[in-house]
């Protein structure tokens, strides 16, 4: 299980409880009034989900799956097909919120050590914004967008700062009186601990990952302990 | 459900956004633009962060930390004396009200939170209940103009008739905090509004209409092929309904519509003869702001040279 380093946060977003239900919720990701034990399996969200449209995802199902504390959802691959466009949120009758259900499912299999490679591109985008108090597009993100699209855009990033000017706008950075206010903060809140654990974390996967291969036989889920 | 005489014309913090930052800052130069000449009191601050929205939607950001960084922004909106925050884009909106709900009626949180500021002497940060009210301190730049539409019709300067266009309203306005929507968050007509005021051909229904754009956050890059499935439905839905603009509210919906038509032109062998602006460059421009110099259209990836001298 993820250690005291994390547990900082884990303990807002996933607060510790016997079930899947009660852990949706108490977590901060989701609403106070979330209707989760009043869902009646209508299927209202699934009609205008557009994962479920497009891939075999089913917002229904998941929650189905959650109120029966079947854990093992949250090692499902499937989970990491919503959009977070709160259709569902919206759409629902009983106001419940398949988004944030799942949204809390994958910090839940996040901190099992499960679908790092979902959001491990990210991983320096907390030093950039603490840097710059701005985010910017994580690298790996970036590669794809210079794949996809024309030399006009990326002439376009190399020039930001003119094209800026240009516009009469002021630097992208901002000013924060000398005191890192942003790094302290995050610093608190046990954000950067959680982002190092993490990363350690995918590193021993990838290592365990290539011995397995290695001898034939790879892994998904990778637990330290 | 909030009310078009709620919409405030001073006291405006306009939030800065990463994406228009960093992709499209034309949308924050046509925001300004637009509202010196609506008589808007608005300011802009140099040491405003952004909301970490891309990050919290990444699931890489936690609620706590994101919330923190909001409480750093709302003492800086507030110190300044502008207490509206008003954002361009429906992400950084929506992170902001559920920050502001729960600083207000989450005590632990609130004091977690006070006690980080109170150690590291940010006393001037430290977040007093109710000193904003998630309701009343949060609009998006559309609803601004929405108070404004009889001022923008009368100083639009630009003959839109017969230019069709359509709404995208983004789904993080109008589908996460849906009681506060001006309207009926079923079939939001902000965008339709404000186009219209200038005399423009508005698109009322469309098949997909309230489709997600297909970003998804990860999704672009996890799940790429998908995310462009779903892109490339609501285009082909546009392409079907004859348009030659699509209106925007947030950037991310810009990039995936914008950016990725000529890839999907490309991947799926079709073709589009549409172009895309921000609700902010298209009021921006009916009220006489430079194409380039203030819009920044040269920053987009669908070229806008032919539409533009279209317009008379
Ligand atoms: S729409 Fe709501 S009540 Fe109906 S199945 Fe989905 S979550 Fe359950
Ligand atoms: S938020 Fe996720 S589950 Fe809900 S409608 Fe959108 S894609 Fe489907």
């Amino acid at each position: 299980m993820i250690e005291e380093a994390t547990e900082k946060i884990s303990g807002y977003e996933i607060p510790e409880c016997e079930t899947l239900v009660e852990i949706v919720k108490k977590s901060l990701r989701t609403s106070d009034n979330i209707g989760i034990d009043r869902c009646m399996q209508c299927g209202a969200c699934t009609a205008s989900c557009p994962a479920a449209r497009f891939t075999d995802y089913n917002p229904r199902q998941v929650v189905k799956r959650v109120m029966e504390n079947d854990f093992s959802v949250i090692e499902d691959k499937i989970i990491w097909n919503c959009f977070y466009c709160y259709t569902c949120h919206l759409r629902c009758p009983r106001n419940n919120s398949p988004s944030q259900v799942v949204q809390v499912l994958r910090q839940l299999s996040i901190n099992e050590g499960i679908g790092l490679d979902k959001i491990d591109m990210l991983f320096e985008y907390g030093n950039v914004f603490a840097e710059m108090g701005v985010s910017t597009l994580p690298p790996l993100y970036l590669q794809q967008m210079k794949n996809d699209f024309d030399k006009r855009w990326f002439e376009f990033k190399k020039n930001l700062d003119a094209v800026r000017s240009e516009l009469e706008l002021g630097p992208i950075k901002i000013r924060e009186n000398g005191h890192h206010e942003i790094r302290i903060i995050l610093e608190e809140t046990g954000f950067f601990e959680r982002i190092e654990r993490l990363k350690k974390w995918q590193t021993q996967k990838r290592i365990q990952n290539k011995v397995a291969r290695e001898m034939g036989n790879e892994t998904y889920r990778t637990n330290p302990e | 459900m909030k009310h078009i005489e709620q919409i405030p014309n001073k006291g405006i913090l306009l939030f800065k956004t990463c994406m228009v930052s960093n992709e499209y800052p034309g949308i924050e130069s046509s925001s300004t633009y637009a509202f010196d000449r609506l008589d808007i009191d608005y300011f802009v601050s140099d040491e405003q962060s952004c909301c970490t929205g891309l990050g919290f939607y990444f699931d890489l950001f936690d609620q706590l930390s994101t919330t923190a960084i909001a409480a750093r922004n709302f003492a800086i909106a507030k110190k300044n004396g502008y207490p509206n925050i008003t954002t361009m884009c429906s992400t950084c909106y929506a992170i902001n009200k559920k920050a502001c709900s729960l600083l207000n009626k989450n005590e632990e949180v609130r004091t977690k939170i006070n006690s980080i500021f109170k150690q590291a002497g940010f006393d001037d940060l430290i977040y007093e209940q109710n000193s904003l009210d998630q309701v009343d301190n949060f609009y998006h730049v559309v609803e601004i103009f929405l108070g404004k539409t009889k001022r923008i019709g009368a100083l639009n300067r630009i003959d839109f008739s017969g230019v069709r266009v359509a709404a995208h309203h983004a789904c993080h306005y109008y589908k996460i905090h849906y009681d506060d929507v001006i309207g009926n968050p079923e079939n939001p007509q902000l965008i339709d509004t404000v186009a219209k005021s200038c005399g423009t051909d508005v698109v009322e229904w469309y098949e997909d209409r309230t489709l997600t754009c297909g970003a998804g956050f990860s999704q672009r890059h996890i799940n790429r092929e998908t995310s462009l499935k779903v892109t490339h439905a609501k285009l082909e839905s546009l392409k079907s309904a004859g348009i030659d603009l699509m209106l925007h509210m947030c950037p991310n919906c810009q990039i995936q519509y914008d950016r990725y038509q000529p890839v999907i032109e490309k991947e799926f062998g079709t073709k589009y003869d549409f172009v895309h602006m921000h609700i902010s460059q298209f009021v921006a421009l009916a009220l006489g702001a430079d194409p380039d110099k203030v819009c920044g259209f040269g920053t987009h990836s669908v070229r806008l040279d032919d539409f533009l001298n279209s317009l008379k």
